[in-house]
């Protein structure tokens, strides 16, 4: 029942009713965190159990809200497709959507495949606005809650999700899921890993828990989507002050997120500069090179009848990072069968270079190297 | 607060709701009542406790879903009094079933009731929700049941209780206090009623019971009362038998001094003259008695009753030279003559004062005393028996006084009989108090005095 793929969850779904739930399975996307699908588990029917299949017609549906998962039971009758369902909204018993705040419900039109998930959109807005009333139990993090509400660049895209008392401390928790308002969208494809999966908007999510009324115990959190910025560990954000608020702690983190966004754009385009070059300066003398992230380089050049390899990497964070060059010979093998190599990591290099001063820089150096690494070669590796 | 639904409005609603092929519901008619129980204990003066009790009657399914309320949860007025007519004042909750969900009150659900509690104007309405669950090969079905009030922010779950559902076996078969309002029920009860019950609504049966335990209670009572009088006349006898004893003691302590005395006497004089005047009463009595003087003996007046013993007893002290004795005398047994007629001597004469019982004895010893035949020898410590005794006094008497009242010989006899009856009833006790004493020695000496201390 549980982990029920979306096709299973169709298939034994009453016919009726299958329209309503593919759009929930396959394109529902509530909420912030719109990475994950909607997921439907505990498929069960309401005729009697002699009626001939599929007619499953109420499950659960798990929605991921401000960090948790909300599991909703959604009830139809499978007789009568064209009522509109019921809800349990599980644990959270008391609460109580006011029918007019959805209209999806009071017009409801089975024939519109769209009109569950339209629903369920609702009734999630509905349920944000419940747990921001809960936030005022506590004075001080409905200062924070307000304080971002009129900020508009986080104001429109928070999630609350006001925790449930510790019946035995009396405490008060609460979590706010805040979209961060940064662009993504100049950052190069060149991230991608795994091209066939879609990799959804890039989003960055600030999740921030707090473990008591008074916000002496708060725990952020940063969510990337997998492939913006190559995942968030490489980014650190500062611990949260103490004392501080979240208005003035959130701008902070989003501009660093931003600086390294920039960063990492700019290093993309000082990338295809630097190779841009290179291949300028060496022309025929270019094996190969990342033609898509600029990462890598593959020179063959020679030096009085010495051919040899010249590899450069650029790192993510060039031109912070200088980029590695490894001399490989093509003649010589060391005991383990490789070809041998040099790896030079530190040469004269300035980031303030631009391409074009970093090709001649480069070529002087090799030119300065390559005796040595001859030497080398001839004396450590064998032919 | 606790609620109970007969077993077949229970039964009812679940075959309603199984045969359904989608989820179902339908309103509970039924009543709310207060209970109010005081308890008085040690600990504290009272204590009221007061208990809602909720009574499901019957039950009303509603035809179809959203027969009463729209997409919105919003409730019409109009199809909510078309469904439930003049049924309207009896519902105190509706009730719902669906398949393979949880226990727990859904939105619409919670929305529709708050709007019912408004329009129907009951404060605790209740909503029972059924629940049914299979499992996935259809083996195991369960209908699970809840009743809640969801008024109450706390305790909202109720306890339903269905009497005679569960294990019987070790219980009797209860009858609810849910009532059966079927139309039909009562039309039958009504028609066959008057057999078993009265015009007061009594089981017939109870006042033909009562009737009997009346008379048996009548009866008892009336035996008591009997029982009562016999007890008494009983008591009356025996403390007459216990005078009577004391004087027959008395008499014969008295006969032996006189015999003593006369026996004295006799030595210092050679005549023996009867001494009417100068001798105790009982000697002078005796003498008379003994002579039969020609006249009768004065009789008293009749009295209704006899003088009893104790009577006679008394009036033996005061007949120093009265009339009075001759009455007496002749109420007394008679003693039979002690030797010759003639000569009757005073000691043997005293002796027979005691009631003549000695003297009786002596002579009897010689005579015959077997003279009792029937009555068995109760053993006198004087080896009389009062027995004998009284019966030959009886029957002197009767040859002498043929001229007497027959009232009072009536009466006499009746005496002696009883006497002897009495004497005859209580073996025991008289043997007990004669039988102490040795047997006399049937001579008419001294002896029998002696022998007459027990």
């Amino acid at each position: 029942m549980n982990n029920m793929s979306p096709e299973v969850a169709l298939h034994r779904i009453s016919p009726e009713l299958r329209p309503l739930l593919c759009s929930v399975v396959r394109n529902g996307r509530v909420g912030l965190d719109s990475t994950n699908c909607l997921r439907v588990t505990d498929l069960k029917t309401g005729c009697t159990s002699l009626t001939p299949g599929p007619c499953c017609d109420r499950f659960k549906l798990h929605i991921p809200y401000a960090g948790e998962t909300l599991k909703w039971d959604i009830i139809f009758n499978a007789r009568y497709p064209e009522l509109p369902p019921d809800f349990i909204f599980g644990e959270d018993a008391e609460f109580l959507p006011e029918p007019s705040e959805l209209p999806h419900l009071v017009q409801w039109d089975a024939g519109n495949p769209e009109c569950l998930l339209q629903l369920v959109k609702e009734l999630i807005q509905q349920y944000h606005h419940y747990q921001c009333q809960r936030l005022r139990e506590s004075s001080r993090l409905l200062f924070e809650y307000d304080s971002l509400l009129e900020d508009p660049n986080y104001g429109r895209n928070m999630e609350i999700y006001a925790g449930r008392k510790n019946s035995w401390t009396g405490e008060f928790s609460a979590r706010f899921l805040l979209k961060l308002p940064v662009d993504f969208s100049n950052i190069p494809v060149y991230l991608l890993k795994d091209t066939a999966l879609d990799p959804g908007e890039d989003v960055a999510l600030l999740s921030v828990s707090f473990e008591d009324a008074e916000a002496t115990q708060v725990f952020p959190k940063l969510y990337l989507s997998p492939y913006a910025l190559g995942g968030s560990s490489a980014l650190h954000i500062p611990a949260f002050p103490s004392g501080g608020c979240l208005i003035d702690y959130v701008p902070q983190v989003c501009q660093l997120l931003t600086n390294k966004v920039q960063y990492v754009i700019q290093g993309y385009h000082k990338r295809r500069e630097y190779i841009a070059a290179f291949l300028s300066h060496f022309g025929m003398g270019v094996v190969e090179y990342d033609a898509e992230g600029f990462t890598k380089l593959t020179l063959l050049l020679m030096w009085k009848d010495f051919c040899f390899l010249v590899h450069v990497d650029l790192p993510l964070y060039f031109p912070r990072d200088q980029p590695t060059l490894t001399f490989q010979s093509v003649y010589h093998f060391t005991n383990s069968g490789q070809l041998y190599s040099q790896v030079q990591k530190s040469y004269p290099y300035s980031p303030r270079w631009d391409g074009n001063e970093m090709a001649k820089r480069a070529k002087a150096y090799f030119k300065s190297f390559i005796p040595q690494f001859q030497e080398g070669a001839f004396a450590n590796g064998k032919l | 607060m606790a609620a109970s639904i007969s077993g077949y409005t229970f039964s009812s609603v679940c075959y309603h709701s199984a045969n359904s092929n989608s989820d179902h519901e339908g309103f509970l008619l039924g009543e709310v009542r207060q209970e109010e129980t005081v308890s008085i204990s040690d600990t504290q003066i009272s204590s009221a406790e007061l208990l809602q009790v909720v009574e499901i009657h019957n039950h009303d399914p509603c035809a179809q879903l959203f027969s009463f309320y729209d997409y919105a949860g919003k409730v019409s007025e109009e199809n909510l009094s078309s469904i439930l007519k003049d049924r309207r004042k009896n519902v105190i909750g509706w009730y719902r079933f669906r398949r393979n969900t949880q226990q727990q009150m859904s939105f619409r659900e919670q929305i529709i009731h708050k709007q019912l509690t408004q329009l129907l104007g009951v404060p605790d309405l209740v909503f029972l929700l059924f629940s049914f669950i299979s499992t996935a090969n259809s083996s195991t079905h369960a209908l699970e049941y809840v009743l809640f009030r969801p008024n109450r922010r706390y305790n909202q779950r109720i306890t339903l209780s269905i009497p005679n559902l569960g294990n019987t076996s070790q219980q009797e078969y209860k009858v609810s206090s849910v009532p059966n309002t079927s139309l039909n029920y009562a039309k039958v009860i009504k028609e066959h009623g008057a057999e078993f019950f009265d015009k007061d609504g009594v089981m017939k049966d109870i006042r033909t019971i009562f009737q009997v335990y009346s008379a048996l209670q009548d009866k008892v009572q009336a035996v008591c009362g009997e029982v009562e009088q016999s007890e008494r006349v009983k008591e009356k006898i025996q403390e007459d038998v216990n005078k009577l004893k004391q004087q027959i003691a008395l008499r014969k302590r008295k006969t032996a001094e006189e015999e003593r005395r006369l026996r004295e006497a006799q030595n210092a004089d050679s005549h023996s003259t009867p001494e009417e005047n100068t001798e105790p009463s009982e000697a002078s009595l005796l003498s008379r008695i003994t002579f039969h003087a020609p006249s009768a003996p004065e009789r008293p007046s009749t009295s209704p009753n006899p003088p009893s013993y104790a009577d006679l007893s008394t009036q033996d002290d005061s007949l120093p030279s009265s009339s009075s004795p001759p009455t007496s005398a002749a109420l007394l047994p008679r003693p039979q003559a002690v030797g010759s007629p003639g000569h009757p001597t005073p000691g043997p004469l005293g002796m027979g004062l005691g009631l003549g019982l000695g003297l009786g004895l002596g002579l009897g010893a010689s005579s015959n005393p077997v003279t009792t035949p029937s009555t068995p020898y109760l053993g006198n410590g004087d080896g009389s028996s009062s027995d004998s005794l009284d019966r030959q006094a009886a029957g002197q008497e009767d040859d002498e006084d043929d001229e007497d009242d027959d009232d009072d010989e009536d009466e006499d006899s009746s005496e002696y009989e009883n006497l002897v009856s009495e004497t005859t009833h209580l073996p025991t006790v008289v043997a007990s108090v004669l039988a102490q004493g040795r047997p006399a020695a049937l001579s008419p000496d001294g002896d029998a005095r002696g022998s007459q201390t027990t």
